[in-house]
């Protein structure tokens, strides 16, 4: 097996199938990159939304809480089928790319709502009565009092799931994107044995999410919530 | 775009079928990564620090990649070194070693939460240390981590789709099949998606009434 792989190395590490991996790790980058921003701006919008008291927004509010509770409750693989076939449904002409990044803008959106809410009802309820005393509006309270309390609850989970997240994209390779795992699948399907073709793909999936995972780790220790509230 | 469910709805015992097949691979999954986790926990709290080190190397590397290229790695590499399997374990396993590593972590932080002072209060009350274990040390830890625990599960029941990119007939495996057959793609991805809700759903009510019930755990019913 070994001398096998050896013998092979060097075919596989040359230049343009360096650069073919460069490029789809470019795309598994893009991908989690852009889900990321998307979903946290989203999210947190969400997350406000079902946080309002007004009795009007009561409809707005149930519609928002079903549609996180339940993209969460649905498997990835499922999620990116069913976008693909309604976009198809649809006679939308888009790329494979585009769709990939539709369903994973939606269920980081839904995943970083639940986040975000749960992390500014953690603000204690006192907090919200006495800016109300003081006049303050609802999207005053949420940013002059709450959100100054709640990031440091937010961003750890945050990042955490941005680490489970740059791996689910992996996933976009079963409607043809050309990331990361579908490179794989290719190199294999040009005859390289997939211990070196999953080996490599394996590291550079590890090089994209450790550093983010040790950044996640550190904030986490950084910004241990005070017990003074 | 017209939805006709009929066809769907024909083939939905199929289905069932599947989704009993997903909950079987995750609960096993689940029992073998708890095992797993329980060993590598262990070892991160008293073993030796070559052992500690094997341990962290292990959970780090499998927390930081892909569930679906390490299956992939157990699937197509490993008959390079003569190993072959079948999808059915070549899924299992990959799961087993990816749930392994997430529970070690878990199982890890529930050991590190029993502080000091509640072994020093137990050996002052003059528990033995077969009491201390049973009466603070166990429901301690169970408390703490029957929240998290559950949610790895409900995670672990999704993440099982993955099992049909290796063709085994799970609920989503069973979907591509029903899909090939009738061309009535969006409603059956649309009842697949159905099923994975009321499965997880199960799942999370039924682990929120034990873990309140029997473990007076902080949990929320959805």
């Amino acid at each position: 097996m070994w001398e096998q792989l050896i013998e092979e190395a060097p075919r596989f590490f040359s230049y343009y199938n360096m650069l073919f991996f460069a490029k789809a790790l470019g795309t598994t980058f893009a991908l989690s990159a852009i889900g990321c921003v998307v979903g946290f701006t989203l999210g947190f919008v969400l997350a406000a939304i079902r946080l309002t008291t007004h009795p009007g927004l009561k409809p707005v509010r149930i519609t928002v809480q079903l549609v996180t509770e339940l993209v969460r409750r649905i498997p990835f693989l499922v999620t990116l089928m069913l976008v693909f076939f309604i976009f198809q449904g649809l006679d939308a002409d888009l790329s494979m790319f585009t769709v990939a990044l539709f369903s994973v803008c939606l269920i980081a959106t839904a995943f970083i709502a639940e986040i975000v809410r749960s992390g500014l009802e953690s603000v204690h309820h006192n907090q919200w009565d006495a800016a109300a005393t003081l006049n303050f509006s609802y999207w005053q309270v949420l940013w002059w009092v709450i959100i100054p309390q709640a990031w440091k609850i937010i961003l750890p989970p945050v990042f955490g799931f941005f680490v489970l997240f740059i791996k689910d994209t992996a996933l976009a390779s079963q409607i043809g994107v050309i990331e990361l795992a579908f490179a794989g699948k290719t190199m294999t399907n040009k005859g390289f044995s997939a211990t070196l073709v999953y080996g490599t793909v394996l590291l550079l999936y590890f090089v994209l999410s450790y550093p983010l995972a040790r950044f996640g780790k550190y904030l986490e220790t950084r910004l241990a919530p005070t017990q003074d509230r | 775009m017209q939805l006709d469910f009929s066809p769907i709805l024909e083939r939905l015992p199929y289905l069932i079928g599947g989704a009993w097949l997903s909950l079987q691979i995750a609960f096993l999954a689940f029992f073998l990564g708890m095992l797993l986790g329980l060993g590598g926990a262990s070892i991160r709290a008293y073993g030796p620090g070559w052992a500690k080190r094997l341990v962290g190397v292990y959970v780090v590397f499998f927390t930081n990649t892909p569930q679906l290229i390490q299956i992939f790695f157990i699937f197509f590499a490993l008959p390079d070194a003569g190993v072959v399997l079948t999808p059915y374990s070549a899924v299992l396993i990959g799961m087993t070693l990816n749930a392994g590593a997430y529970l070690t972590e878990i199982q890890h932080a529930g050991f590190k939460s029993v502080r000091r002072p509640e072994l020093e209060a137990a050996d002052t009350l003059g528990f033995s240390h077969l009491q201390t274990v049973r009466y603070v040390i166990l429901p301690h830890i169970l408390r703490v981590l029957f929240p998290p625990l559950s949610n790895q599960y409900i995670l672990m029941t999704l993440g099982t789709s993955m099992a049909a990119v290796f063709g085994v007939e799970e609920l989503t495996g069973r979907t591509y099949n029903i899909n090939s057959e009738t061309f009535r793609s969006i409603e059956v991805f649309l009842v697949a998606a159905a099923l994975y809700i009321v499965i997880t759903l199960i799942a999370t009510l039924s682990l929120a009434f034990i873990g309140k019930r029997f473990f007076r755990a902080k949990m929320r019913w959805f």
